[in-house]
């Protein structure tokens, strides 16, 4: 089904793509077209506006011509009526001489018929020579000369005009005019001053004029020939066709590119060729309006062109965000299924885990129950045989304490889930810790026949701080369970590990707790720490639990910032392993115990170099000197040496079992060598060795067990210093606990309750009166006579006012006693807070419901005893 | 952050769209106006001052185009004075024709423009003709350097001031000097010494000439104590009025230079035909000649002498009062009786200002004629910089003397470089004097 849809997809996108790629084809080919037309029209449009222009400069060429050409037809015009003029004058001399020349005619001049000399206006003589009437150009009928640079340093040109009297030429009138006349008739300057324009001598080829404002530096103002150098127009070819149209008298144009730019040459001739308009003007200039209709019409196609593909970006963008938010969608829609079918899973599993754990529960519980009262009616029957009353009373007591723990470990989850669970931090050795765990686990374990092995390495301080009681819990949880699912006959290893410190204020260790028992499966491995699972077979079926000790352990762990974790093989055991970093309390160094106790050098033997190495470690801070040796021999060697180098050794820590001379035999020959009986302590295993006891018999020896921790040795040291001074011969006092002819104030609301402990005290000899709630309590207190009561057993929740005021209330009465009679929470309120809150509400001690008549009656002799002392 | 994005972009596309629309609908828009159907002429009439010299006038607003110092100066008038400069110009296409300097004699007499760019010798000879009117009341004359007011006064009148003072000197290759181990030449013996050393090391002509410059080295020789010994204006009068003969002065320079074409240190024969530069310039700059003879812009011109291969020094010419530069220059006249007169002072007085000069001078690297003007020379020209500052230097033009030097003295060497005798040449140079005292 999926390759299918896959498939679809698949062909889908394929046709989206040749969708779009046709549709880019189609936009490319409008967008092609579209080019071709607006290309076409512009250049359409660019070509007529360029014959429009050259044909403005044809006429603007033509208008300059004309106006030169009128000028200079109206000077020959001028020139005959002056020729006329002097025909009817008695003394053209006086004529000529009289006239003051202008800006136009600078020089006039007669030269009688037949004579070489004549005179003119500037004064002297006048000749034709130096004017060149060569070139038979005539204006107006009248013959033009070369062009020349006159005595004004200006060019100048000279027309020449018979004078005739009756038909007779009786003179000729030169009259020399200068180009500078020409300026005031033209324009100054055109398009826009980006064209330049010169008048050029044909026959001389001189630039005779620059109009003003129609010169450039770089033009070339000299000559045609500078002029063709200036502007880069050295093709022969060009040149020779521009000279031959010059001949002629041709008007021509021609394309050239003029300091870097398009130009277009005009050659423009004047009076049939006499003289010649050049110059050029950049085509940019002529074709302005071209240009900016090109430019506006490529405006227009960029800006729709720019509009368009905004518009496609406007669709493409919305498109896409379309998609994006069907896709957010459709992803979210796939999360929230997803978690709605985790939440179902777990909403399953948790139901299936609560049904189960229920159904354990209920399994759980009645079993105890239904021994509670079965044997309670087994008692009831049998009520006259008092063994089987003590028997069935036993399993009673037995089944109730089942009961209870499985009560206690649920509510420990309960509470652990809701995050109520506060860590009580305080110093701790685990010297204590090691002891208390191996004197709970190893009779249990030897009860199963099974081997516990407790090891400790590569610690470096055994004092440390933390939550002793959940540590305590932690362990016996792990090792219960190794005990419980371990077959009889397995072994069971204990091993607190050292690492490597993180940070030299914590001391960074691993417990390790292995067995070779059932193990586990890897799928129950998954789900070990969940709470309300418990492995199920056919074996561990028959043992009791709630499924909760492993999840109430990792939360512990985990609330003290270590981790757990464990290995399993079905049949062959599990290993779990607790790393935890504590705190190293400050200055627990006590090296004035060592010099008090004059020991200064120990020796300690033991065939287990760990442990050789373990001893040195841990005996680093107390300045005592610690070697070691591996084997009883060696022992006695170092002794020997000792001992003659006067450097002996205070203190002997001897491994019982050893391969060769174990330390018994050890100990004897060492005896046996040295006068002075060096105390010898014995390092033995908790499985116990048996201990023979004439060698404990023998003056300086001691036992102590392992693993080794200083303070127990110090311990140690005492007892033997004490029982060596003979202070503590006797035998110790026995404890008495007994309650006997004390007398209790009870503050209990529950009558049950009430009349079971009025019972227990009645048979442990000691009197009680019972008060309904902390106020009759208190009230009650506040009317007894000094002494009458020894202690006051506080129940917590109570109805009108409950312990912990009733506590406070009798504390603050003006009673010197008040202060000082011992107050005993009993509540049900069982957990480590409960206990701060009673003993911070001014209770002594915290005795936790259902009552452990052995506890009260320890705790009550502790605190009565106290108080009497 | 995604989302955010397309939308800033849609956003930022719908702004454009929007944006061309409104720009559309805006240039689409006519103007109903059609009260104002009446079309003005609006070319305006400007002032405008005529202005002769050799150059065309480059285009304002031309693109590329490397406009010169002084087209900068002359646009800054014409924007300050909101009127036109007009240029006119004439080259001569060759010999035959009319020379630069004789079509400003003609222009001039005849009052074809306003303001015209003059050499030295038309100076003196439309200064003593009176066709040139006073400048001394321009302002900006009064900031003009000692050396520029008597280079350019004529009877009493200050008739052209320059934009720049030409300074000629010796453009010398140090590093062949030093090879030789020759101490650059302060008099004219020492210069001899130098070039018969270098002439016996195998440098065949120890100095490049050229038909033109040669007459420096008269100068020098002539005018040392003239222009330094603190009675110039007696010796120039005495000079004018015939009472002391230019041939005693000018002698031992023609002299001198007959030496140094006599023993080969001058090739006089190929000189002749040298235009300035373009002959005896490659030589030098490929270190076959030691010593040529330069204006002060040459060394800032990299077409010129502007980047040698070789440490150049440009010094002064040899005389009795050591390295002696040679200064002369060209000037701007106003026609006494100028058809635009008021116009044209404005615009002489503007590009004589200090702030035009400072403008020409940063740009052509050269002498201001303003004392308040400094500007920083190269290296190769502090020596003969040092010189003009310590105010030792000699006239090679002098509108004060009635005989016209620069012109005349050229044309009296180039007759000693075609084999005249120094004699022939001091004679010539009397006759001439007599001239001018007719």
């Amino acid at each position: 089904m999926r390759e299918v849809t896959g498939k679809k997809n698949g062909k889908q996108r394929q046709g989206e793509g040749n969708q779009g790629l046709s549709l880019i084809v189609s936009i490319i080919l409008v967008f092609c077209i579209l080019g071709t037309i607006v290309f076409s029209v512009a250049r359409k449009i660019s070509m007529e506006m360029s014959a429009s222009a050259i044909n403005n400069l044809s006429e603007s060429l033509g208008l300059l011509k004309g106006t030169i050409e009128a000028i200079l037809d109206k000077e020959a015009d001028f020139q005959k009526l002056m020729a006329q003029e002097i025909t009817m004058l008695d003394d053209p001399e006086e004529f000529i001489r009289s006239y003051r020349r202008n800006n136009t005619m600078v020089k006039v001049s007669l030269i009688f018929a037949g004579e070489e000399e004549g005179y003119s206006n500037t004064g002297g003589v006048f000749t034709e020579e130096g004017l060149d009437f060569s070139n038979h150009k005539m204006v107006n009928g009248l013959p033009i000369s070369k062009s020349y640079l006159n005595d004004m340093g200006t060019w100048a040109y000279t027309l020449k005009a018979p004078v005739v009297k009756d038909g007779n030429e009786i003179a000729t009138l030169y009259m020399e005019y200068i180009y500078d006349s020409f300026e005031e008739s033209l324009p100054r300057g055109f398009y826009g001053g980006h064209a330049m324009l010169y008048i050029m001598d044909t026959e001389s080829e001189r630039l005779v004029l620059k109009p003003k404002g129609m010169g450039e530096r770089n033009a070339g103002h000299l000559n045609l020939q500078d002029f063709y150098r200036a502007n880069n127009i050295l093709e022969k070819e060009l040149q020779e066709q521009v000279a031959q149209s010059i001949v002629s008298g041709k008007n021509l144009m021609f394309y050239h590119k003029i300091q870097n730019k398009d130009s277009l040459i005009y050659m423009w001739a004047v009076n049939d060729g006499t003289l010649y308009m050049i110059g050029y003007v950049p085509i940019e200039s002529i074709q302005q309006e071209g240009r900016t209709v090109s430019q506006n019409i490529f405006i227009v196609v960029l800006v729709t062109l720019a509009a368009f593909f905004l518009c496609c970006l406007l669709y493409y963008l919305n498109q896409k965000q379309q998609n994006m938010l069907r896709r957010e969608r459709e992803e979210e829609r796939e999360v929230h299924n997803k978690q709605l079918a985790e939440a179902l899973q777990a909403a399953q599993i948790a139901s299936n885990s609560k049904t189960t754990f229920l159904s354990n529960m209920s399994h759980d519980i009645r079993t105890p129950m239904n021994a509670i009262l079965g044997f309670t009616t087994l008692l009831a029957k049998d009520a006259e045989n008092p063994v089987k009353v003590k028997a069935y009373t036993k399993k009673i007591m037995s089944s109730g304490q089942h009961l209870l723990s499985l009560i206690n470990d649920v509510l420990d989850v309960a509470k652990i889930e809701s995050g109520k669970v506060v860590l009580t931090i305080a110093e701790f050795t685990l010297n204590d810790l090691v002891s208390s765990v191996d004197a709970i686990i190893r009779p249990i374990a030897a009860a199963r026949n099974q081997a516990f092995h407790v090891s400790v390495t590569d610690i470096k301080h055994e004092y440390l701080i933390g939550d002793e009681t959940r540590i305590n819990q932690i362990l016996i949880n792990l090792l219960s369970n190794a005990v419980k699912y371990t077959p009889e006959g397995g072994n069971i290893w204990f091993r607190i590990i050292g690492l490597k410190q993180h940070s030299s204020q914590f001391e960074h260790i691993r417990i390790e707790v292995e067995d070779d028992g059932y193990g586990m499966t890897p799928e129950y491995l998954e789900t070990i720490f969940d709470a309300f699972t418990r492995a199920e077979n056919s074996t561990t079926n028959k043992v009791q639990g709630t499924g909760l000790g492993m999840a109430i352990t990792k939360n512990i762990v985990e609330l003290m910032g270590g981790t757990i974790e464990v290995t399993s093989e079905v049949d062959k055991g599990s290993l779990f392993k607790v790393d935890l970093e504590l705190r190293i309390p400050d200055g627990q160094t006590d090296e004035q115990f060592w010099v008090n106790c004059g020991i200064s050098r120990i020796l300690a033997v033991d065939d287990d170099a760990e442990i050789c190495k373990s001893i040195q470690v841990l005996m680093k801070d107390t300045g005592v000197v610690v070697d070691t040796v591996l084997r009883g021999e060696e022992a006695i060697r170092v002794l020997q040496e000792a001992y003659e180098t006067d450097h002996a050794y205070q203190m002997l820590l001897l491994d019982w079992k050893m391969p060769g001379m174990d330390g018994v035999e050890t100990a004897e020959r060492i005896r046996s060598l040295f006068p002075e009986p060096i105390p010898i302590l014995f390092l033995t295993a908790y499985d116990g060795d048996e201990v023979q006891e004439e060698a404990l018999h023998s003056e300086n020896i001691g036992i102590l067990a392992k693993p080794f921790f200083v303070s127990a040795f110090k311990e140690k040291i005492l007892e033997m210093r004490s029982r060596h001074q003979g202070e503590n011969t006797a035998v110790e006092a026995v404890e008495n606990n007994s309650l006997e002819g004390l007398h209790f104030l009870v503050a209990e609301d529950n009558e049950i309750n009430a009349e079971i402990l009025l019972e227990l005290l009645g048979l442990e000899g000691a009197a009680s009166e019972i008060v309904e709630n902390g106020q009759l309590a208190v009230e009650r207190f506040s009317m007894a006579a000094a002494g009458e009561f020894d202690a006051i057993l506080m129940d917590v929740q109570m109805p009108v006012m409950n312990g912990y005021q009733a506590t406070r209330m009798i504390r603050s009465l003006p009673r010197s006693d008040a202060k000082e009679i011992p107050i005993i929470a009993m509540t049900a309120n069982a957990f480590a807070e409960d206990v701060k809150e009673a003993l911070d509400s001014g209770m002594n001690v915290h005795v936790a419901k259902p009552i452990d008549m052995e506890l009260l009656k320890k705790t009550v002799n502790q605190y009565v005893r106290i108080r009497k002392d | 952050m995604r989302k955010n994005q397309h939308r800033n972009q849609s956003k930022a596309a719908k702004l454009c769209l929007i944006t061309i629309a409104v720009i559309s609908l805006t240039s689409c828009m006519v103007r109903q106006d059609s009260l104002q159907n009446l079309i003005m002429d609006e070319e305006m009439k400007t002032d405008v001052v005529n202005l002769f010299g050799p150059m065309e006038k480059s285009i304002p607003n031309g693109v590329n185009t490397a406009r010169s110092a002084f087209d900068m100066t002359i646009f800054a008038a014409e924007e300050k004075w909101n009127l036109s400069v007009e240029y006119r110009t004439y080259t001569a296409e060759n010999y035959q024709e009319k020379t630069y300097d004789d079509v400003t004699l003609d222009r001039v007499r005849n009052r074809m423009d306003d303001l015209y760019l003059l050499n030295p010798d038309t100076i003196q000879i439309l200064g003593a003709e009176g066709r040139l009117l006073d400048l001394s009341i321009l302002e900006s004359a009064k900031n003009l350097r000692d050396v520029v007011k008597m280079a350019n006064t004529v009877d009493g009148k200050l008739v052209a001031i320059p934009q720049e003072i030409v300074v000629h000197g010796l453009f010398v290759n140090q590093d062949m000097f030093e090879q030789y181990n020759l101490e650059l030449p302060h008099t004219p013996e020492e210069f001899l010494e130098c070039c018969r050393v270098f002439k016996e090391n195998g440098i065949e002509t120890p100095v490049g000439a050229n038909r033109w410059w040669l007459e420096n080295f008269v100068f020098a020789l002539a005018y040392a104590d003239l222009y330094n010994g603190g009675t110039a204006e007696e010796e120039i009068e005495a000079l004018n009025c015939g009472e002391k003969k230019y041939s005693d002065y000018l002698r031992p320079g023609f002299m001198f230079l007959k030496e140094l074409m006599d023993k080969g240190y001058v090739d006089a024969e190929t000189a002749y035909t040298y235009e300035a530069i373009e002959g005896e310039g490659p030589d030098f700059l490929a270190q076959k000649t030691p010593i040529v003879m330069a204006y002060w812009g040459a060394a800032n011109t990299v077409t010129a002498y502007g980047a040698p291969d070789f440490t150049m020094k440009v010094i002064g010419f040899p005389s009795s009062r050591g390295q002696m530069p040679v200064i002369s220059m060209t000037g701007y006249g106003i026609v006494a009786d100028a058809e635009n007169r008021e116009n044209t002072i404005k615009v002489l007085d503007s590009i004589l200002s200090d702030e035009s000069l400072q403008v020409y001078s940063e740009k052509n690297r050269v002498i201001s004629p303003s004392k308040n003007v400094e500007v920083e020379c190269i290296p190769a020209l502090q020596p003969l910089n040092n010189r003009v500052k310590e105010n030792i230097y000699v006239l090679g033009s002098n509108a004060g003397m009635k005989l016209e030097q620069w012109g005349n003295v050229c044309i009296l060497v180039r007759n000693l470089m075609s084999g005249a005798t120094v004699d022939e040449c001091m004679e010539e140079l009397d006759r001439l004097q007599e001239e001018t005292l007719k």
